[in-house]
């Protein structure tokens, strides 16, 4: 029974479904036709219906286009948001890879979190040829060392101060350990803020001003992380110098790094055989290279899976890498297109009885219009023209609206939707084709919404209007 | 803060609500009590029908959104919400993610780690149970998301079992005791199959259908985060639908052999890598609050969890901390979207209504003459919006349950490890009151303005 239900409900949805995009398509063929005819109005080429008629119309029926536009602007508002974040999303992926860098991970792994590379051959990578090298300076010292960058990337659980019962006791860290902090940075591109600086190549530990005799490790900080750990505290954001509980330990912020727009903004890193040890995982999850100047990262990607097989690796470029994360905003977008079509579809029948209720209601004046000569496609054009004032005018107040919600900050998940997936701090962005789309698609609801209407308005017989 | 949402939730958490019934009683008496009244005001939509249907469609519409955004912000709260009886501890790894804990941990923590006399002891047998996770691919040279499997695996009797002294089913696993006596009587069988024969599996019947393979069928998984340790399977059945569409359940104890068998004859450092890793998480079912708080610290005080150092959560605080990413998400769902979209409803009906009155202004003049108190042209207006938003809430509700649960099988929407929702048993109760709620927000001033229609000014516009 239930199979039968599901088979009709299916043939129904595709019926109807295809009924109605059908329905759209020729609307959207009419629309496109009328607004032909509204530019050549425009120029002067035929004989047009006053602007003036329809904007009059409006203003005196202010009540009824106030909330019809605020139904269109409730719409776009919203619409632009939650595309926004979406954007959000897609723009910290593409921020965050490196075009020049591949990235090495344990074949088979379908996250860092799940990469264990080990010290077989692949340790003899970074005497490759395609590898860059660079001069790199640290503790007064300059030298040329190869662009890679070995990873340890772990999440780890901490503790809230003073969790409330039944609720998160935890929050989860990304903590990454680095063997050269400067070749990382370099490799990453990511500087760090003036006053901070690596943690040392030696130990990666230290001892602070009232901590007595505790070493404590040395980490540097992603902006967004910093500040959500800031919170903790009652600061805006934590600082070099502070310092904080993770995992079995305490740790000192020596630096804070330059990390907006990139997921490595809600890490924090720390050298790797501290994190290794204080996580009993003492193997390196991630190789990051710079490939030389003049090198196809892609055709390096391919060389390296096929080089080493001590341990099986897999290499792919960061951007790919970056790219394969955006399942989640894959599924974010369709949700949110779901959500705004439906939200489009309510609106579009709120803008249906409007524009009926204005035609009922000046159906003598369609009959006087006729009598003075307007021909049908006239009368067409004019209750179109007007649904689709309102429309523009309801979008362009939604969309001023939800650019109110560009740069403003959000966490999500991003993930490829095999495991893993990482943690982050986002903007929202709202760009000029966010806008586009958010005016484009309330120009649609108006077509959708106002041309029935105004096919009705032309079916009137000037007599009987004028009765 | 509760918000709004959050209260109406709660309060209508099942279609058997006693007051909702009460108050759908109470307006269906009215409605036949005052019968000339009600005719009127059914007259009054069928005189402008298009209208009328617009309307209905659009909250019609409307409705169906927020039931769905509800239904996952209802299942979230239900998850996180905290209680105060029955409930679950699970024990994880304290700092790392993902937990690993080496199995020789699982005897003494699924006792609760009691070491005195006098300390809170847990039934092993009955409640609790472990978790470990073993995943891998189908196809080694083409990893996508339809080839590669994830296997929650535990043991079988922790799924289900049958206590032939009570005569009842009981599981460990959330949601199994919603499956019919049926599925139970399969399931429990499949468990006890599973106990004989370790590699035979059960899978979710949506997995299964992604990875286009039928019960009985026999695969090879290539693991990936146990390297080496590749395992071969049987599918024995489905795990009934619902929460455990998209996952799969194995035998712990094939995934244990496999481990033993990998290392038989090895020395220490060259065993395999998991081998003290493979125990992800251990459940224990305490009867309330104190005895949750008596394991939580037995465990933590335990010298026996060192390397590494467990610790002890309510399910609900757990699972708080996984939905912590999506904390924004949800807030926009919460507060943006929701709000919106009845504000949305509100105008769409404040429009239709405020025409109507626009457009009967005569008919409201004749009314007060013919002896229509002022309050009754009230209610006939209010009655009007109420009658299309309750009847197209109350229909939206229904028809989104029925769809979504019955035909579709849940809404795939991946929220941290929850992969489909469904629409709550309530969905008809909310949309009834978001219909009649909005209905009412939005008709209430083009109402107002009806009952303070003047009777000679409308007829001196006529003359």
């Amino acid at each position: 029974m239930k199979a039968l239900l599901l088979i009709l409900f299916k043939w129904l949805a595709i019926l109807v479904g295809g009924g109605v995009l059908l329905v759209v398509a020729v609307i959207l063929l009419i629309s496109a036709g009328l607004m032909v005819l509204m530019l050549l109005q425009a120029v002067g080429l035929v004989r047009r219906v006053p602007l003036g008629y329809n904007v009059r119309n409006l203003m005196v029926r202010w009540r009824t286009t106030l909330l019809t536009g605020l139904a269109f602007t409730l719409v776009v508002a919203l619409m632009t948001v939650m595309l926004a974040f979406v954007n959000g999303m897609y723009a910290l992926t593409k921020g965050s890879a490196v075009a020049g860098n591949v990235m090495v991970l344990a074949d088979g792994a379908t996250d860092e979190v799940f990469s264990d590379l080990g010290y077989g051959d692949i340790s003899t990578l970074e005497n490759k040829e395609y590898i860059k090298r660079a001069e790199v300076r640290q503790d007064n010292k300059t030298e040329v060392r190869p662009l890679v960058s070995w990873e340890l990337y772990q999440v780890v659980a901490q503790q809230l101060p003073n969790p409330q019962p039944g609720k998160r006791s935890s929050r989860f860290v990304q903590v990454r350990g680095i063997e050269d902090p400067v070749v990382a940075g370099m490799v990453h591109e990511l500087p760090l803020h003036e006053g901070g600086q690596w943690f040392d190549r030696g130990a990666g530990i230290q001892a602070v001003p009232g901590g007595g005799n505790e070493q404590y490790v040395q980490g540097v900080l992603g902006e967004g992380l910093a500040r959500e750990l800031g919170r903790d505290v009652a600061k805006p954001s934590l600082a070099v110098g502070d310092t904080f509980e993770l995992g079995p330990r305490k740790w000192v912020v020596v630096g804070i790094m330059k990390s907006a727009g990139k997921t490595f903004d809600s890490e924090v890193w720390a050298k790797r055989e501290v994190v290794g040890a204080m996580l009993r995982k003492m193997t390196r999850s991630t190789a990051v290279i710079r490939v030389a100047d003049g090198l196809d990262p892609a055709q390096v990607a391919r060389e390296i899976t096929s080089d080493f097989k001590s341990p099986a690796v897999q290499a792919q470029t960061e951007t790919q890498y970056f790219e394969s994360l955006n399942g989640t905003n894959q599924t974010f977008l369709i949700a949110i297109i779901f959500v705004t079509v439906f939200m489009g579809v309510g609106g579009v029948f709120g803008v249906m009885n409007t524009m009926f209720a204005a035609i009922a209601q000046r159906t003598r004046d369609i009959g006087v219009m006729r009598i003075l000569g307007f021909a049908r496609w006239q009368i067409l054009v004019s209750f179109f023209l007007e649904s689709l004032l309102l429309a523009l005018i309801g979008g362009l107040v939604g969309c001023a609206l939800g650019s109110l919600a560009d740069g403003l900050s959000a966490t999500s998940q991003m993930s490829g939707g095999q495991g893993g997936g990482k943690s982050v701090m986002l903007k929202l962005v709202v760009d000029a084709r966010i806008l586009m789309v958010g005016l484009v698609f309330s120009v649609l609801m108006g077509c959708v919404g106002g041309l029935l209407p105004a096919l009705s308005a032309i079916r009137l017989k000037p007599l009987d209007a004028m009765h | 803060m509760n918000s709004i949402d959050e209260v109406l939730l709660r309060f209508t958490s099942d279609w058997r609500n006693p007051v909702g019934i009460a108050a759908l009683a109470l307006v269906l008496f009215v409605a036949i009590l005052y019968w000339e009244q009600t005719r009127f005001m059914l007259k009054s939509l069928r005189r402008n029908v298009l209208r009328s249907v617009l309307t209905g469609m659009a909250t019609f519409i409307l409705v169906l959104v927020i039931t769905l955004v509800w239904s996952i912000l209802a299942f979230l709260d239900r998850q996180t919400a905290a209680k105060s009886e029955n409930l679950k501890a699970i024990i994880t790894e304290k700092y790392q993610l993902p937990s690993q804990m080496p199995i020789s941990y699982a005897t003494s923590l699924a006792e609760g780690a009691p070491r005195n006399a006098g300390d809170y002891r847990v039934n092993p047998a009955k409640d609790s149970m472990l978790w470990a996770f073993y995943g891998g691919t189908l196809d080694p040279n083409k990893k996508t998301r339809e080839n590669i499997i994830f296997f929650f695996a535990m043991e079988p009797s922790k799924i289900i079992s049958y206590d032939n002294r009570t005569k009842k089913y009981s599981s460990m696993m959330d949601d199994i005791d919603q499956a019919t006596d049926e599925e139970k009587r399969l399931l429990n069988d499949a468990c006890r199959e599973m106990e004989k024969y370790p590699y035979k599996v059960l899978v979710g019947p949506t997995r299964l259908a992604q990875m286009n393979k039928r019960v009985g069928e026999r695969f090879k998984v290539t693991s990936l985060n146990y390297k080496e340790i590749d395992l071969e399977f049987e599918i024995l059945g489905e795990i009934p639908g619902g929460r455990y569409e998209l996952s799969a359940a194995m035998n712990y104890q094939y995934l244990q052999d496999a481990i033993e068998s990998y290392n038989k004859g090895k020395s220490k450092d060259k065993q395999h890598a998991m081998t003290e890793r493979t125990l992800a998480l251990m459940w224990v079912r305490v009867p309330d609050m104190d005895a949750f708080e008596r394991v939580a610290q037995q465990i933590s005080s335990s010298p026996e969890y060192t390397t590494p150092a467990v610790k002890c959560d309510t399910a609900s605080s757990g699972i708080a901390s996984f939905l912590d990413a999506y904390k924004d998400l949800l807030f926009g769902m919460r507060w943006l979207l929701v709000p919106a979209i009845l504000v949305t409803m509100s105008l769409v009906i404040a429009n239709a209504i405020s025409i109507s009155v626009r457009e009967r202004r005569v008919e409201m003049a004749v009314l007060k003459v013919l002896g229509f108190s002022p309050n009754q042209i009230l209610s006939l207006v209010l009655g009007e919006a109420l009658l299309i938003g309750c009847t197209s809430g109350l229909i939206s509700g229904w028809l989104t349950y029925f769809l979504i649960n019955d035909l579709v099988g849940g809404l795939a929407l991946p929220i941290a490890f929850f992969g489909k929702f469904f629409i709550s048993d309530a969905a008809p109760w909310w949309g009834l009151s978001i219909g009649a709620a909005t209905a009412l927000a939005g008709s209430v001033l083009p109402a107002w303005s009806a009952r303070s229609v003047k009777v000679s000014e409308v007829f001196s516009k006529v003359a």
